[in-house]
């Protein structure tokens, strides 16, 4: 058969294109030291209780408003915290209600969808109707509202009420993602080749909107992050004594003036988290586009 | 026409109607024609004349709403007008498989060529994933790729479009379709690829005894390659035959006028081509006469007024829906 097509052979061959060389543009350093930041960041959230760390909660008298030291690390709080083990539980409650609330949000808004942009007709209609309805509420006063009357607070109302505020707006962007794959040709081609709908929306849409799907969790997760710092500074996350970002940095500002430490620390941990992450987010999605363009 | 059982693709009266906002448009009405195995069989018209959504209404391929489909398409005596999606999934890939017009667009880019094939034979026909992978190669090679144990493993992306089209064949050839459907299958394509697809195309059907449904504008790319031309304008067919008669007997004014619009070899360098003049006409508000009436040279009151049935021509299988048809060849005296 091929040498039926020798002078096609040698066509193709000499087409600059054919040889392209296979994988992408590295990420880069800086995007592996954002990785390790982070990496260092969920370690210290997850193992927190069995590091050597103190008592986040224990009130040492004998050193107070501390300034940093080799005994405490980032000094201690007015009633005689160490600060940088506060810190370190603290990513706990405020990587928790980012991770949580994205799990929540994606594991409803992304399957609705990336359904609902396949199949379309009535049901497309009445969800993304609904979905954009609740768009046009605002979410952060909707979620401050809900945290205030729903008491207790506690992470796992916080973690509820966001993951559930963020739904619309995840729906739209991978509704919107989705649709422009399903509507090429080769969604059509796999179906006429027999492949059942399951299969298209896993291994025909899935893939192609997995980029845009990682790169917008990244960044949820970062903004969710924020938002918990938001929350906390008008007094709605967790109660204290519980160290979270936010309600450390709340708790700190009547003490700024004695000691700025308490300030620092904390909203240094959040700030660079949150630039990582970003980084990692954005970085994600131009290497995804890269390939993109090209096709 | 009397054994259909020889017969793979009897459509019969095939109306397929969008409701719209500006009232129901029929995209394909009153269609019939039928093809034999390993037949190649043409369909020319226009943008717009309904050649898609004929083909796509052939494949039992229509949006979920806002369209009515009558009449019958009967595949291998399988009734496809109104059959559900599960009994259609059967048939995709076994009995009828479709190649698109954009090659770029019909592969998944971000899934390895040969996964896009092989994926194809293990749900559809149960392989097991190394005898996939060796007859997706075995495709591949088929169609004419180059080093196919290579290719396998490469993304759309890295491939030229010529390559991707062969790859698009392949992936329709898995599950040995009786019937291709290659809706404008060249037009993505340069012009010395177009005539390597094509080629392949015909060469696939000898070799694999499948019968083709080749969709296309360019009467060129249907002249030596197919059996039988259906001519179709706004939605309706205005002459078929064998390529053969509608070439060299064509009595409507339509195919007379898509001929003469086409260059020609003899012609003298710098001729102007032959346009149609006016528009194909809006399928919205389409007159109870012949829809080419309002562009053709030879149009009468009558034109304007009724609309013209399929008659037959001379030849057995040759139709024509024309009031003042052109004069056939055979008539005048030339050949």
């Amino acid at each position: 058969m091929s040498e039926n097509y020798g002078e096609i052979v040698i066509a193709e061959y000499g087409h600059p294109q054919v040889e392209k060389p296979e994988g992408r543009e590295p990420l880069g350093v800086l995007f592996w030291i954002c990785v390790g930041w982070i990496g260092l960041n969920l370690i210290g959230a997850i193992f927190a209780n069995v590091l050597p760390l103190e008592n986040p909660l224990y009130e040492n008298f004998t050193a107070i408003n501390a300034a940093p030291s080799l005994h405490h690390l980032f000094g201690t709080d007015e009633i005689g915290r160490d600060i940088f083990s506060r810190v370190v539980y603290g990513s706990r409650i405020s990587i928790s209600a980012g991770v949580g609330s994205m799990v929540i949000g994606f594991g409803i808004g992304a399957p609705l969808g990336m359904l609902t942009a396949y199949r379309r007709g009535h049901f497309d209609t009445i969800i993304t109707t609904v979905m954009y309805t609740l768009l046009a509420f605002p979410a952060i006063v909707a979620t401050i509202a809900v945290l205030s009357f729903w008491v207790p607070r506690d992470l796992f109302k916080i973690i509820v009420v966001i993951g559930i505020a963020s739904i619309p707006i995840i729906y739209r962007i991978i509704r919107a993602a989705t649709l422009s794959v399903a509507s090429r040709d080769f969604i059509i081609a796999a179906k006429v080749q027999g492949a059942s709908d399951r299969r298209i929306l896993f291994k025909e849409l899935l893939p192609n909107v997995a980029p845009i799907l990682v790169s917008f969790l990244i960044i949820g997760i970062a903004t969710v992050v924020t938002l918990e710092g938001a929350l906390a500074f008008l007094g709605l996350s967790v109660n204290p004594p519980t160290p979270s970002w936010g309600n450390m940095i709340n708790e700190a500002r009547s003490v700024m003036a004695q000691n700025p430490w308490l300030v620092i620390f904390p909203s240094l941990a959040l700030c660079l988290f949150l630039l990582c992450l970003n980084f990692i987010g954005d970085r994600l999605r131009t290497h995804f586009d890269v390939a993109e363009v090209k096709i | 026409m009397s054994d259909s059982a020889s017969k793979l693709l009897v459509v019969n009266d095939l109306t397929t109607t969008f409701a719209t906002l500006g009232g129901p448009l029929t995209a394909v009405g009153n269609v019939s024609f039928d093809l034999s195995k390993n037949e190649t069989l043409g369909i020319v018209g226009e943008s717009g004349s309904g050649k898609t959504v004929l083909s796509r209404t052939i494949m039992g391929l229509q949006p979920r709403r806002n369209v009515t489909v009558s009449g019958s398409v009967l595949l291998n005596g399988q009734e496809i007008v109104g059959a559900s999606e599960k009994a259609k999934r059967k048939l995709w890939g076994t009995e009828v498989a479709m190649v698109f017009q954009d090659p770029m667009t019909s592969l998944n880019p971000v899934m390895r060529v040969g996964k896009q094939i092989d994926e194809t034979l293990r749900v559809r026909l149960g392989m097991s994933r190394a005898d996939a992978r060796a007859r997706a190669i075995e495709l591949l090679e088929l169609v004419g790729i180059p080093s196919p144990e290579r290719r396998y493993d490469a993304f759309p992306g890295a491939l030229s479009g010529g390559m991707r089209q062969r790859v698009v064949i392949a992936t329709a050839l898995a599950c040995s379709p009786k019937l291709l459907l290659a809706d404008e299958p060249t037009t993505g394509l340069d012009v010395t690829i177009q005539a390597q697809i094509l080629n392949l195309l015909d060469e696939l059907k000898e070799r694999l005894h499948m019968s083709v449904i080749l969709v296309t504008h360019d009467l060129g790319v249907v002249a030596t390659r197919t059996s039988k031309i259906v001519v179709m304008y706004a939605g309706r067919i205005v002459e078929m035959g064998s390529t053969r008669e509608v070439f060299t007997n064509h009595r409507m004014p339509y195919t007379r006028a898509l001929l003469d619009s086409s260059p020609k070899i003899t012609n003298p360098s710098h001729t102007r081509l032959t346009t149609i003049p006016g528009r194909p006409p809006n399928l919205l508000n389409l007159t109870n006469g012949c829809s080419f009436a309002p562009r053709c040279a030879y149009a009468t009151d009558r034109c304007r007024k009724e609309r013209p049935e399929l008659t037959p021509a001379g030849e057995p299988g040759h139709l024509f829906a024309c009031w003042n048809p052109l004069m056939s060849n055979r008539e005048v005296g030339v050949s």
